[in-house]
C-alpha cells in the first residue's frame, strides 16, 4: 500500500522543528566575527599596497605620466648598470686527491762517498792534465 | 492592468544599518534567519560540521555582498538564493571528491528526535513502526537528486510556498510543481513496502 502525498508531507513536516542545540548561535556568532577579523587582517596588507599604488596613479595628471614613465625607465636602467654581474663558474667535477708522499731513501754517508769518483786519474796534478 | 506594489521588506531597517557598517544589525539578521537556513542546509548535507562551515560561508558571502543588495528582492529571498547556490555547489564538489555513502552521514539524521511523533509516544509499538518508516523516508529523501531534494526540503519541511521557492530558485512555479510531483512519486514508491495502513 502506498502512502498518500499528504501523508508523506505530514511525515516530512515533522522535520520542521529541527533546530541546532542550545547555545549554537552564540558560538556561531563568535566564530563568524573571528573569521571576519582574520579575513580583514589578511586582506589589509595586500589591499593597502594596491590602494596606495592605485591612489598614486589616479592622482597623476596626463603630463605627469610621461614623467613617471621616464623615472621608471631611468630607475630600471640604473639598476641594470649597477647590478653586479654574476661570474659564471664552470662546474668541474671535483675529485679527491689521493697522492701519497713517499720519503726519498737517504743513502748513508759512506755510500755517498763511494758514489763520488775520487780516483787519481781524474784528480790530476796541479798544473798538468792527463789525457 | 496595474501591478500590485510589492510589500516593503520587513528587514529594510536592519539591512540599511548593516550596510552602514553596523555589525550588530547583521548579527540580528543572522539570528533571525539562522534556524531556517540551518534547516535548509542540514537537510541537504546531512552533516553537522558541513552545515556549520556552509552557514559561515553563506553569511560571510552575504555580509561582503551587502553593498550590492539593492532591494530588488527581499533580504529573505536574497540570502536564501545565496544559501541555495552555495549548498548546491558544495554538494557537487563533495560528490566529485568522494561518493559519500549513507553511512558517512550523521546518524542523528536517521534518529532525528524531531521525527519522533509525540502523539505515538504512549504506544511503543506504533512509535517503533513510525521510527522505521521515518528511517526509510530519510533514506528515500537522500536518494533524490539535489534539485528535487532542495524543492522537497523547502516545500515539505520548511513550509515555503511554490511562489517563494520559484523566486529563490529563479524559475517558474510550474517547474517547482513538476519537480515536487516527481519527488513525491519517488518517495511514495520508496515507502510503499513499509507503509502501514495504521499510519
Amino acid at each position: 500500500m502506498k502512502p498518500t502525498i499528504e501523508q508523506i508531507g505530514t511525515l516530512l513536516a515533522l522535520k520542521r522543528e529541527e533546530r541546532p542545540e542550545e547555545g549554537y548561535w552564540q558560538d556561531f556568532l563568535c566564530d563568524f566575527h573571528r573569521n571576519q577579523r582574520e579575513e580583514a587582517v589578511r586582506k589589509s596588507g595586500f589591499a593597502n599596497l594596491i590602494g596606495r599604488v592605485s591612489a598614486w596613479f589616479s592622482e597623476m595628471s596626463p603630463s605627469k605620466w610621461a614623467y613617471g614613465v621616464g623615472l621608471a625607465y631611468s630607475a630600471v636602467t640604473i639598476a641594470f648598470v649597477l647590478s653586479p654581474r654574476e661570474v659564471v663558474k664552470e662546474n668541474v667535477p671535483v675529485s679527491p686527491v689521493n697522492y701519497q708522499v713517499v720519503p726519498a731513501p737517504t743513502p748513508s754517508a759512506v755510500e755517498q762517498l763511494n758514489q763520488l769518483d775520487l780516483s787519481p786519474t781524474t784528480q790530476g796534478s796541479i798544473g798538468e792534465q792527463v789525457f | 492592468m496595474f501591478r500590485q506594489p510589492r510589500p516593503p521588506d520587513p528587514d529594510q531597517d536592519l539591512v540599511t544599518r548593516a550596510q552602514q557598517g553596523d555589525t550588530r544589525a547583521f548579527d540580528a539578521l543572522i539570528l533571525k534567519y539562522g534556524d531556517k537556513l540551518y534547516g535548509l542546509v542540514y537537510n541537504m548535507t546531512s552533516h553537522k560540521e558541513d552545515t556549520h562551515d556552509l552557514l559561515q560561508e553563506i553569511f560571510s558571502r552575504a555580509y561582503h555582498s551587502l553593498g550590492k543588495f539593492k532591494g530588488n528582492a527581499t533580504f529573505y529571498t536574497w540570502i536564501y538564493q545565496i544559501a541555495v547556490n552555495l549548498t548546491l555547489n558544495f554538494l557537487k564538489k563533495r560528490k566529485r571528491r568522494s561518493s559519500l555513502s549513507l553511512n558517512d552521514m550523521d546518524s542523528s539524521v536517521q534518529q532525528d528526535p524531531a521525527l519522533i511523533d509525540t502523539a505515538h509516544e504512549a504506544n511503543p509499538e506504533k512509535q517503533t513502526n513510525l521510527n522505521e518508516l521515518q528511517l526509510k523516508l530519510n533514506e528515500a529523501v537522500k536518494k533524490l537528486s539535489d534539485p528535487h531534494r532542495m524543492v522537497v526540503t523547502m516545500f515539505d519541511i520548511q513550509g515555503m510556498s511554490h511562489g517563494e521557492i520559484a523566486k529563490v530558485l529563479n524559475t517558474s512555479a510550474g517547474t517547482i510543481r513538476s519537480r515536487l510531483h516527481y519527488a513525491h512519486l519517488q518517495l511514495q514508491s520508496a515507502l510503499q513496502d513499509s507503509w502501514d495502513e495504521r499510519f
